[in-house]
């Protein structure tokens, strides 16, 4: 009797097993899979997609159920290199310089097609053109992607960096950081920019992308380790749609969206979402054949001029840095 | 008596030897990669490749550290004085500074880069913050328990309660004071670095953040073991502090580290 029993619960504990992710979509009656996304910053207009694909049900439809966290100190590249996140958002210059250094990171779209940061500072500043930069203090967050473009722009324009005073503010705001010595920082125009706009502070801003072709790089982006991809590519995909429908939703209703945003986080101000939200509703895509889609010559221009300038551990293979495969079809 | 003192330097320096050999072999046998988790021999190459760097960013923790250090004690033996003349004042101040404790202090620190900037003034509050605390406590509670027998004796003398502080109070309550500089000692350092996390332009904390957000964890290992190092170079310092100030207590503290 106890024999058979037992060959009872060993069947029953293998069938479970069975039951443990599939690669198939589920099929209705099947619990969604859980997805872990990690954000790069706060929740802002960038992260629009995200928000929207989760609360309108879009990743629901694809059988995933989505969890957006932030990120902690550390950052999120670490964590998806480590697998401890599904997908997170990242920046191109991130994933070149990580993977530089080993980390298997892989960015699978673009969420603004073209490069609205830019360097910011108050007109009171008189910070005009990148050479007004020496003699002043820079804020930042402390990657070398900072220390890059400042070396890099100091010598387009024949400056020296070492007379910019660099500190690390971290996550401290741009507002009060300008009120207290810090004199220009980079941010997101999308979001800093609506926001001094909103607030009636003028702000002088130095678009990245005017500056030079190699500075039109991705950023945002969203990343997964090479792992997931290879080994899950269908949930990667079915990721990638329901995300990009939300974008897509965002660019054809940025009020709708912006609602959605601002119930989906509640301390966000609603009249920023909204003006950030029409601000980047034409930029999502802007020129591309779909939302997401990124082109090879533009991962290659950046890479090179880190290269160039001998900022980069070892050079990257641009190719396998990036890919459009999982995105949606046109 | 003399081979157990000679033996007993030998365990711990052997346990640490075994422990970084497991690690050094973890890393090896499972081909860990550089950004999850160096190997020691990495974190020890990369702390003597980067040590003029590393030993500038120290300079400026170590001062930090320094600096909030010495104003915790002034700060601490001057409200000791207070709370010893005015009772009064005692009763008021002493729940504040255990309120003190309880704000956590992540969000001071945030708050006191707003409020001060990104200079040293901000990591020197929060030594101070951290620091304060532990020898005020071992300070008045060593003062009282000072024998009050010794108290009427030289109040019978007529001393005022000033020289009262002066002569009894303060001497008898040395050895407590220490106890708790020792304590405050191994937190001073950690609590520069945390000051620096939340925006500097110098110093450990500042070092380790700039080379974690450019994956190279052995560095920031390399940093790691220069604030252990930094912490016991402090409470050595204390101890032969120690050593000076309290000569009436050497024979004791001779007889017991030989036990």
């Amino acid at each position: 009797m106890k024999k058979k029993l037992a060959l009872v619960f060993i069947g029953l504990f293998l069938v479970s097993l069975a039951g443990c992710r599939s690669q198939a979509p589920a099929p209705p009656g099947n619990p969604p899979q859980k997805i872990k996304v990690l954000l790069d910053w706060v929740p802002n207009t960038n992260h629009a997609g995200l928000y929207i694909a989760r609360d309108q049900g879009y990743y629901a439809e694809e059988g995933l159920e989505v969890e957006i966290v932030q990120p902690p100190e550390g950052g999120a590249a670490q964590l998806i290199a480590s697998e401890q996140a599904d997908f997170a958002v990242s920046y191109q210059e991130e994933v070149t310089m990580a993977r530089a250094q080993n980390l298997p990171l892989l960015a699978i779209a673009a969420v603004i097609q073209h490069n609205s940061s830019g360097f910011a500072s108050p007109q009171s500043k008189n910070i005009q053109t990148p050479l007004d930069f020496q003699g002043k203090t820079y804020g930042g967050w402390g990657s070398p992607s900072e220390t890059a473009m400042l070396k890099a722009l100091m010598k387009k324009y024949g400056g020296d960096v070492n007379r910019i005073n660099i500190v690390n503010i971290g996550t401290a705001d741009f507002f009060t950081s300008v009120q207290r010595d810090i004199d220009f920082s980079w941010i997101f125009y999308g979001w800093t920019g609506i926001e001094a706009e909103q607030k009636g502070l003028k702000l002088n801003f130095i678009p990245l992308d005017k500056e030079d072709p190699a500075f039109d790089f991705y950023t945002p982006v969203i990343i997964a380790n090479e792992k997931t991809a290879a080994s899950s590519p269908q949930m990667v995909e079915r990721f990638m749609k329901a995300t990009s429908r939300g974008y897509l939703f965002a660019v054809n209703h940025p009020d709708a969206a912006a609602n959605i945003m601002v119930k989906a986080v509640p301390e966000l101000n609603a009249g920023l979402v909204n003006a950030s939200l029409r601000y980047l509703a034409p930029r999502f895509q802007a020129d591309a054949a779909r939302w997401g889609e990124m082109k090879q010559s533009t991962w290659d221009a950046y890479t090179a001029f880190l290269v160039e300038n001998g900022l980069l551990a070892q050079t990257i293979d641009s190719e396998k840095a990036f890919t459009n495969r999982f995105l949606p079809a046109p | 008596m003399r081979n157990w003192s000679n033996t007993a330097n030998i365990w711990p320096a052997a346990g640490l030897l075994l422990f970084l050999g497991i690690w050094e072999a973890g890393v090896r046998l499972f081909a860990l990669p550089g950004w999850l988790l160096p190997s020691p021999s990495a974190v020890f190459s990369s702390l003597l490749n980067n040590f003029s760097l590393i030993a500038a960013h120290s300079a400026y923790t170590l001062l930090e550290a320094g600096i909030g250090y010495t104003v915790s004690v002034v700060l601490a033996i001057f409200l000791a004085l207070i709370f010893a003349l005015s009772p009064l004042i005692k009763k008021i101040l002493y729940p504040l500074l255990i309120l003190s404790q309880t704000i956590p202090l992540i969000v001071l620190a945030v708050l006191f880069t707003i409020w001060f900037g990104w200079g040293l003034l901000p990591k020197i509050l929060v030594v101070v913050l951290v620091c304060f605390f532990p020898i005020a406590l071992s300070l008045m509670n060593a003062i009282s328990n000072v024998d009050l027998d010794l108290i009427s004796l030289f109040k019978s003398m007529g001393a005022g309660p000033l020289a009262i502080f002066r002569m009894v109070e303060l001497p008898l309550a040395m050895p407590g004071l220490f106890s708790g500089l020792r304590i405050a000692a191994t937190y001073s350092i950690m609590a520069a670095v945390i000051g620096e996390w939340m925006g500097a332009q110098h110093g450990l904390g500042y070092y380790m953040i700039l080379q974690q957000k450019s994956f190279a964890i052995d560095r920031v290992l390399a940093a790691v073991l220069v604030i252990c190092l930094l912490s016991l170079l402090m409470v050595k310092l204390v101890d032969m502090l120690e050593y000076l100030c309290i000569p009436w207590n050497r024979e004791q503290v001779r007889a017991d580290y030989q036990a």
